[in-house]
């Protein structure tokens, strides 16, 4: 059982809650592989491990962190998403994960939307950045369509990422960037719907 | 999560890992105290450390505890039980941070952990894992009647020898 203090988000595919220690397996085999290669992986089982401790021991430092999303028809894992500070950082990150078979669903889209949301919400968040690998491409057009902007002036964490910058609360309440991120969840549930002017990949 | 329960010992308290305790880690790990147990890390390497500490926790209901020394509330080490991913069998491990040792604390600690694994979550062995060149840490071993039962090789630590505790009839 996830920790009881974390709280759990429901959004329309999906459910996030705390991470727990049967979520475990995914997060090792994304870890250990290839995929991870853009968060500091690949790792071995025992770093792998180690890492996910301390995800869970994060959100009792700072009362925030990483939770896991699962499929809220089946309850499987697809992956993480929420808010990142470890030591080292110099803001705080919205950062996600999604398992390898769970990409092209608008899962991260999805689940990002709603973490950033929370913690603008329920934490008081005035701005936000997520530190990307350039050569991740699909967290660069994940940025983009979450309407992050790249932001030259911010400090990185090492010279190997680029810091996007979050819209602020403002820009997403009931503003066209806020409605153009739920219409194009809503035509990954319903590929029929597809609504003008919305850049679908 | 398992709440973590605190334990009172005659000279020291034993209880969770929080954040305040983030100097104390980041002190250890920047020493050379800290080189049988990953160490030397930096600030973010001793951050990591700590959350991993308190996630430990979660993940096996049991974990390692801050050690204070009861006469000053001095942070004096971390010392518990340590199951990680890949361990050969859960250890109790002992870290004593620099100043405190020479008086026996890390023996107390180890000794109030390993009556919590007997007692109160049933174990019936449990071992701890020494660095060869650590002869610090074998005389706790030694101390708690832990005797030598082979070795074992970890990709980060290297080869470190087994000490086994005695059973819990004998302990208890």
């Amino acid at each position: 059982m996830p920790h009881a203090d974390i709280p759990v988000i429901q959004t329309e595919r999906l459910v996030l809650r705390g991470p727990a220690p049967e979520d475990y397996p995914k997060f090792e085999s994304t870890f250990t592989s290839y995929r991870s290669r853009f968060m500091g992986g690949p790792l071995s089982e025992y770093e792998s491990w180690m890492l996910y401790a301390a995800e869970i021991g994060h959100w009792q430092i700072h009362g925030f962190g990483m939770w896991m999303i699962h499929d809220r028809e089946t309850d499987a894992t697809m992956g993480m998403a929420g808010g990142w500070f470890p030591k080292g950082w110099p803001e705080r990150e919205i950062a996600w994960m999604i398992w390898p078979a769970v990409e092209g669903r608008g899962v991260a889209l999805e689940a990002v939307h709603a973490v950033r949301s929370w913690c603008y919400d329920h934490l008081g968040w005035d701005t936000v950045v997520s530190y990307v690998d350039p050569k991740n491409v699909s967290s660069v057009r994940l940025c983009e369509r979450l309407g992050a902007r790249l932001d030259p002036q911010a400090e990185s964490i090492d010279s190997h990422d680029v810091v996007y910058r979050h819209p602020s609360p403002a820009q997403l309440r009931g503003t066209q960037l806020a409605d153009g991120i739920a219409m194009e969840v809503r035509n990954y549930i319903d590929p029929l719907f597809k609504p003008k002017g919305v850049p679908l990949d | 999560m398992t709440a973590i329960p605190t334990i009172d010992t005659a000279r020291l308290i034993l209880r969770a890992p929080g954040p305040q305790d983030f100097p104390a880690m980041r002190a250890f790990y920047a020493s050379d105290r800290s080189r049988f147990v990953g160490g030397p890390k930096d600030a973010e390497g001793a951050w990591r450390q700590l959350a991993t500490e308190i996630g430990h926790w979660a993940l096996c209901g049991y974990g390692r505890w801050i050690v204070e020394d009861k006469a000053t509330g001095t942070v004096c080490g971390i010392v518990g039980l340590w199951n990680p991913e890949g361990w050969p069998e859960p250890e109790i491990g002992w870290d004593l941070f620099d100043g405190f040792e020479g008086r026996g604390y890390a023996t107390e600690a180890a000794e109030a952990a390993r009556a919590h694994a007997y007692e109160t979550l049933g174990w019936r062995t449990v071992i701890s894992l020494v660095d060869p060149a650590n002869r610090a840490s074998a005389r706790v071993a030694e101390r708690l009647c832990a005797r030598p039962d082979g070795e074992f090789t970890h990709a980060v630590f290297g080869t470190v020898i087994v000490y086994r505790h005695p059973v819990p009839e004998v302990c208890l």
